[in-house]
């Protein structure tokens, strides 16, 4: 149960389409994201009174924790902040000491975990989801100097062609217009926004023609 | 003396139409296929001009290249905007030809139709890129907005700075969901509307007065 919703507390299963349009118990649209191994803490089961978490902590003592275990959960800011196994100020990360730990170690361990995990499909998707120029434009410029700094390269006359290399690159991975077969197309809608000619006719040889600049008219 | 009169006034004419503050602005009509784009132009079109704009159809790219209808002048209290309507053909990230043989469209046909449409579609972001002064982004209301293309389209028109108007379209079917449309673009006006209908029409007339005028 990854996600739960930080207003109602309902909670979707990973990978759920339902909360893409907010809660549709309470209308929230923010979540928070809890990988699967945070779910095996007391946390989530003390609402839900669910019993996959009974293993966890089989002693009485939890039913004490629960108050503290609560209240820190909504301290986390958002599935971000919690999957990228934000630095916790508190500073025992070690696992073994979980069963006969704190209440207040429970916790840590539950927010130190997910750095280990592996990916799940939410994440995967927004790894795969395509970013927009400004991001991409973003992305290249450290490379470069990180570059420089990091070791002694044949003297760097100047910086842009280590850039334009990554662009060019770029537009070649992400051509405008992709045929699979005759009939069958997929488009980079970037990459047609941003190019400067018109694609006016598409050939069945996969080639297509375009009208450049210079034979631009203003009215049609 | 006349004839000249005559020509002065009517060469005045010409000027002020010329340097009119009031130049029409040219509005595309985006989306994703089938959401409604050529009825809502047609709509338009034909409650202030009398024309159509395009054929209608369920057959999704049914519009595959830009179609323009220009000096549409909508009468909103007491004034009037004009404004061109360019109706866009859908815009995806896929097209296949498969989808067209769902609609009893042979083979030969369903690849140029796919082959047009994928046309239409790189010559619609190329229109936005530099040939429209505003949008009106059609959505079906009934289908998930969130999605690449929607996303990315509305990122692009705001990284234009151009006024966009959200349009939650086909709230005359069953599963038509308005909420689900603003809550995905807050940041935008969403107006809710039947094209097909004529449902609420007159609120559409207002904002585009209100964003385009």
């Amino acid at each position: 149960m990854p996600h739960q919703c930080t207003n109602c507390e309902r909670v979707f299963a990973d990978g759920s389409k339902e909360m893409l349009s907010g809660c549709p118990d309470c209308g929230g649209n923010k979540f928070q994201f809890k990988p699967d191994s945070a779910t095996e803490t007391p946390t989530l089961g003390d609402d839900s009174g669910g019993g996959d978490d009974a293993e966890t902590t089989p002693d009485p003592s939890a039913d004490a924790t629960s108050s503290p275990t609560r209240e820190s959960t909504p301290r986390t800011p958002s599935a971000d902040a919690a999957a990228a196994g934000d630095p916790d100020p508190t500073p025992t990360p070690e696992p073994s000491t979980a069963a006969d730990a704190t209440p207040g170690d429970d916790v840590i361990e539950a927010e130190s975990d997910p750095s280990v995990l592996t990916e799940d499909t939410a994440q995967a998707d927004a790894r795969s989801d395509v970013v927009s120029a400004d991001e991409l434009d973003d992305a290249a410029s450290p490379p470069p100097s990180a570059d420089d700094a990091a070791r002694a390269v044949p003297p760097t006359s100047d910086e842009s062609p280590g850039i334009d290399d990554l662009r060019a690159e770029l537009n070649d991975q992400f051509e405008s217009i992709k045929i699979l077969e005759p009939g069958q197309y997929e488009l980079n809608l970037m990459e047609l926004y941003d190019r400067q000619e018109c694609i006016i006719s598409l050939q069945e040889d996969g080639h297509y023609v375009i009208e450049v600049a210079d034979t631009w008219r203003d009215d049609a | 003396m006349g004839l000249l009169t005559g020509l002065r006034d009517s060469i005045s004419r010409v000027t002020e139409r010329l340097f009119s503050a009031s130049d029409p602005k040219r509005i595309g009509i985006y989306g994703p296929p089938n959401a409604g784009k050529t009825t809502l132009a047609n709509r338009i079109a034909r409650d202030w001009t009398g024309d159509a704009v395009g054929p209608e159809s369920h057959v999704p790219h049914e519009t595959r290249r830009a179609r323009r209808k220009e000096n549409v002048e909508i009468e909103r209290n007491g004034s009037t905007v004009t404004i061109d309507i360019v109706d866009t053909p859908g815009v995806t990230t896929k097209v296949d030809y498969k989808e067209f043989l769902e609609h009893d469209i042979d083979e030969e046909d369903a690849v140029r139709r796919s082959r047009e449409a994928t046309e239409g579609v790189a010559e619609a972001m190329h229109w936005l890129r530099e040939d429209v002064d505003g949008v009106i982004y059609v959505l079906d209301s009934t289908e998930d907005p969130f999605t690449q293309v929607n996303t990315m389209l509305i990122g692009i028109i705001e990284s234009q700075d151009l006024p966009v108007l959200i349009l939650a379209n086909k709230t005359d079917l069953e599963g038509s969901n308005i909420k689900q449309i603003e809550n995905a673009f807050p940041q935008h006006q969403t107006i809710p509307l039947s094209a097909l209908e004529g449902d609420n029409m007159d609120e559409v007339y207002d904002m585009i007065a209100e964003y385009f005028g």
